[in-house]
């Protein structure tokens, strides 16, 4: 028979000297602690939504830096990256990845036909590397193999976003040109006028997607280099506009390295950046308060446990003295131990869903969707997990010191 | 099965006679720095005079205390190596003790002091420990705390609940320090009973008030 049938006994002799305002103390103060933990974590979750739920690309970890441009500058290559800056950039550890914007080095002119109305531009073409696209059209290539019409295969372009608003609500309102939708304007028949060293050649454009993160007109790599190679005037530029993926969106470090070394980041987005650095740092601050006062909390309870097992320990001796084991003993302290607990994590959860249902409406208002409550909830397991461990660690020791065994 | 037919000690002596080796009491002593056997199945006496380290005796042999130089061995195994768990066993299983002090637990009542040893080896029923109580002309005290028992009775709780489980040996330190000559005739008869029941071993000390059970040896301490 183990001693795990008959606590009753063992328990009316250990219960003696159990402190209740210290055990109660331990338990709110607890309480307080993995509650402001948990609720900082979960509504870290819930506002982070907000930029997840957006077109993560352009807010969070994406910039596109170029040299500050000064005055007017003509025909010199004063805003291009040397491979030197280039290389620098790499080395910096906030940097993920880079991509370059490689630039057409010859002329391009469009003309576009709107049923019967021509319309025609001078125009630039760029290409980055695949992976920093925010959009992945499904015929997102090109190769330049004539096809039986003896033409080359259209060429497809992604142009940003802003640019068909421009026209539609600045261009075409204005000069009664018809307004076309993202869907209609792959199926206008866009033509490309190429030329450079003395020659020149036409082929077939599509527009295949939009980007919100890309200011250019972009082709595929592929394509910007055969025509490079066919029609540059010199060989292939250095980039002048760069594409960062950085690992924390709004490190100052960043905006401290693009001012020393006079370069621009693309629009608002740093700013979006330092918003979610800002929530990171706010976030990290409420939670180092909630962890402080859980460890104060850990600390009080190991004290109280210790003070009790001092007082009983003439009895714990005595019960081991009659063939009780450590750990049988230990049970009733483990199974304090671990209500306490259990009524720490079942407050802190509640709080939590409290709470959340608070700024839960204020933050859908501004477009957050509430973040699931099982990563906290989980979050906060695992913490009750280790604090019970470490104490059930501490009683376990104090226990087995009070052993009735021969020390040499 | 025995878990221990043999207690010996080899050349044991309490830390605190140490440098006085050539002296009394130790150069009389028939135990300190001898080898002594005490065997499964035979009686013994360990007489002693106040402050001969009669209680550090069974204290060393019930691994409570370690104070001591020499080695006491349980069937050739060193009794320092014992781990834990064992210890736990043999006290439950094979190795009864009861402490001049006795050790009772002062809020629970003579019958619950008695379970708290008997449900953890789930030895005896409860009517052979009211017989016992009956028979030990205790029966009435059976629900009293045993804060409020005399010495006397306190004892013979404490007899009582060593003998609630199985035992290879029987420490009892003193065991009728406080009883009357009829009592102490009560108390042997039920001892000896249970011991040879088990074919077990009994190791009494005494300071002049000695347990009435044949001893196959008496050792001066």
């Amino acid at each position: 028979m183990s001693a795990s049938s008959h606590p009753s006994l063992v328990w009316r002799l250990l219960r003696r000297n159990i402190s209740l305002p210290q055990l109660t103390g331990y338990t709110l103060a607890n309480l307080v602690g993995l509650a402001i933990v948990l609720s900082a974590l979960q509504f870290y979750r819930d506002v982070r939504s907000i930029w997840d739920a957006e077109d993560s690309l352009i807010s969070r970890d994406y910039l596109i830096i170029s040299k500050r441009v000064k005055g007017i500058t003509i025909g010199t290559h004063s805003g291009e990256f040397t491979e030197e800056e280039i290389a620098e950039l790499e080395q910096q550890p906030w940097l993920r990845s880079m991509g370059r914007f490689n630039a057409a080095g010859f002329r391009v002119g469009a003309s576009l036909d709107l049923w019967g109305r021509g319309m025609s531009t001078a125009l630039f073409l760029e290409a980055i590397p695949d992976s920093f696209y925010d959009v992945k059209p499904a015929m997102w290539k090109w190769e330049p193999t004539i096809g039986r019409d003896g033409e080359y295969p259209p060429v497809p372009i992604i142009i940003s976003k802003d640019y068909l608003t421009l026209y539609n609500f600045g261009f075409a309102a204005s000069r009664g040109y018809p307004q076309i939708s993202e869907a209609t304007i792959g199926e206008l028949p866009l033509r490309l006028y190429l030329s450079g060293r003395g020659r020149e050649m036409r082929l077939q454009g599509r527009i295949v997607g939009f980007s919100s993160r890309l200011n250019t007109f972009a082709v595929p790599e592929s394509f910007l280099e055969w025509a490079n190679a066919e029609l540059a005037d010199e060989p292939a530029q250095q980039p002048s506009r760069l594409i960062l993926e950085v690992n924390t969106p709004g490190d100052p470090a960043i905006q401290r390295y693009l001012d020393e070394h006079s370069y621009e980041s693309a629009g608002d987005k740093a700013d979006t950046g330092r918003a979610a650095y800002f929530l990171s740092i706010a976030t990290a601050t409420v939670m180092s308060v909630g962890v402080i006062i859980s460890i104060l909390a850990f600390f009080i309870l190991v004290l109280s446990i210790y003070l009790l097992i001092q007082k009983n320990r003439q009895k714990l001796r005595s019960l081991m003295m009659l063939g009780y084991s450590p750990s049988a003993v230990a049970r009733q302290y483990y199974i304090i131990v671990g209500a306490l607990n259990a009524i720490v994590l079942a407050g802190a959860v509640a709080a939590v869903l409290v709470a959340r249902s608070c700024w839960g409406a204020a933050l859908g208002e501004i477009g957050a969707e509430s973040a699931s409550p099982w990563v906290t909830i989980a979050v906060g397991v695992v913490i009750i997990l280790v604090v019970t461990a470490g104490n059930m660690h501490v009683i376990r020791h104090e226990i087995s010191k009070t052993f009735p065994r021969p020390r040499r | 099965m025995a878990l221990i037919s043999e207690i010996t000690l080899e050349q044991t002596l309490p830390l605190v006679f140490a440098g006085m080796e050539q002296d009394l009491p130790v150069s009389a002593s028939e135990v300190w720095l001898r080898d002594v056997s005490f065997r499964r199945g035979l009686n013994y006496m360990v007489e002693a005079e106040s402050g001969t380290g009669k209680s550090s005796l069974c204290s060393f042999i019930y691994g409570s205390r370690g104070d001591y130089s020499g080695r006491i061995l349980f069937d050739g195994t060193d009794i320092s190596s014992l781990t834990v768990a064992r210890w736990c066993e043999l006290r439950s299983r094979s190795l009864a003790y009861l402490p001049q002090e006795m050790q009772l637990f002062g809020e629970l009542t003579a019958l619950e002091n008695i379970e708290i040893k008997n449900r953890l080896t789930a030895h005896k029923s409860t009517d052979w420990i009211l017989s016992a109580l009956r028979r030990l002309e205790i029966e009435a005290k059976a629900d009293v705390p045993a804060c409020r028992l005399s010495v006397g009775q306190q004892q013979r709780v404490a007899i009582i609940r060593a003998l609630c489980q199985p035992f290879d040996f029987l420490l009892i330190d003193e065991p009728v320090s406080h009883l009357d000559a009829r009592n102490n005739g009560i108390v042997a008869s039920l001892i000896a009973e249970e011991a040879d029941a088990q074919g077990a071993a009994v190791i009494a000390t005494s300071v002049g008030n000695k347990i009435l059970l044949p001893f196959a040896q008496t050792l001066k301490l």
